[in-house]
């Protein structure tokens, strides 16, 4: 799997991209910027996964993370007012164990970086040897190409990738794909049960509200 | 210094044609990230993303080793995606479920600053 040519351009640029953005998302000051800095890194995670062939799972990232979960973390950051929470730049980084430690890991990773990323032994023997694997690799992608169809306008060819993972899906994974639906099911009911006024349980169960409000926070005696 | 088989055009060579193991690293350096976050950050919304990003990172993980079981032919290459899907339907109720305890939350204790929420401390 050696991507090459303009993939490895957008690999390098949607990889440090995604990376940027995850690092802007737990730095930022205003939760609203990290809410937007993370949109930013699904989203070049996403085109990481189409530079993979993993298209379904591109659009599935877009459609359902991005604009399902992050929107309901949008909605529920305006419900909840964080607003000045972050002002005055509290101090988060400034004890001497805190920075020794974050040295000392970000030493191990340079460390494990610098081993991963330069190969070892010499992988590419010759100039000669290095344009037959780029010609084996160019084969492979086209020989790959020629087994699929066709698209619609006659231009582009369209790959069977959705078309496996689905048979995939409601085949080998049909009992998971049930249980997760159920898991779904369970987390609207659940999430719509947490998050009810006073108000709505009581005209749920025709109660007075009062009564719901002395017996449902029994701390609060407990703080004061 | 750009011998062929030296160190320099080895590694030339790696950037200009990312492989596997590329992929591992940048998902090994977003999961590092996210768990930076939910260790670092005091607002409870900002830990969620952080979960997400790490939630993202074993994506990225699955995915990568599905494009390079796809390639290299063995066992069963489309489980990196149909796993994937899972994580990301568990990654969605999760979020909706834990951003209903988060209003709750702030409902009854005006706060997410989760230093003040230590009722269950010792």
């Amino acid at each position: 799997m050696i991507l090459s040519g303009w993939e490895s351009v957008f690999f390098w640029i949607f990889s440090i991209a995604a990376i940027l953005a995850g690092l802007l998302t737990v730095m930022a000051r205003n939760a609203v910027h990290s809410a937007l800095f993370l949109i930013s890194s699904l989203v070049s995670v996403a085109a990481l996964f189409i530079l993979l062939g993993a298209e379904f799972i591109a659009g599935v990232q877009i459609l359902v993370y991005v604009g399902g979960v992050m929107v309901l973390f949008l909605f529920v950051i305006m419900l909840v007012n964080v607003g000045a929470e972050e002002a005055g730049r509290a101090a988060i980084f400034n004890r001497p164990p805190q920075i020794v430690a974050t040295l000392v890991f970000l030493a191990l990773l340079a460390l494990v970086l610098i081993v991963y990323v330069i190969p070892k032994g010499p992988q590419v023997q010759s100039k000669a040897a290095g344009a037959e694997k780029q010609q084996q690799v160019d084969a492979a992608r086209a020989a790959r190409e020629q087994k699929m169809d066709v698209g619609a306008t006659g231009v582009s060819r369209v790959s069977k990738e959705t078309e496996r993972v689905g048979t995939s899906l409601y085949t080998y994974a049909s009992l998971p794909f049930e249980i997760a639906s159920l898991l779904l099911l369970v987390a609207i009911i659940g999430s719509v049960m947490l998050a009810r006024t006073f108000k709505q349980e009581a005209a749920v169960d025709d109660v007075d509200p009062e009564v719901l409000k002395t017996t449902a926070s029994p701390t609060d005696s407990a703080k004061s | 210094m750009l011998q062929e088989g030296g160190r320099l055009a080895n590694t030339l060579y790696a950037v200009k044609h990312p492989d596997l193991s590329k992929f591992l690293v940048i998902a090994a350096i977003l999961f590092i990230i996210g768990v930076a976050g939910v260790l670092t950050r005091r607002n409870i919304i900002v830990i969620f993303m952080s979960i997400e990003l790490i939630l993202n990172a074993a994506n990225l993980n699955f995915i990568a080793f599905s494009r390079y079981l796809q390639d290299s032919g063995s066992g069963n290459p489309l489980a990196g995606q149909v796993f994937t899907v899972f994580i990301i339907v568990v990654a969605a109720a999760e979020a909706a479920v834990g951003l209903g305890i988060v209003i709750a939350l702030y409902r009854n204790r005006e706060t997410i600053w989760i230093d003040e929420i230590d009722l269950m401390k010792w």
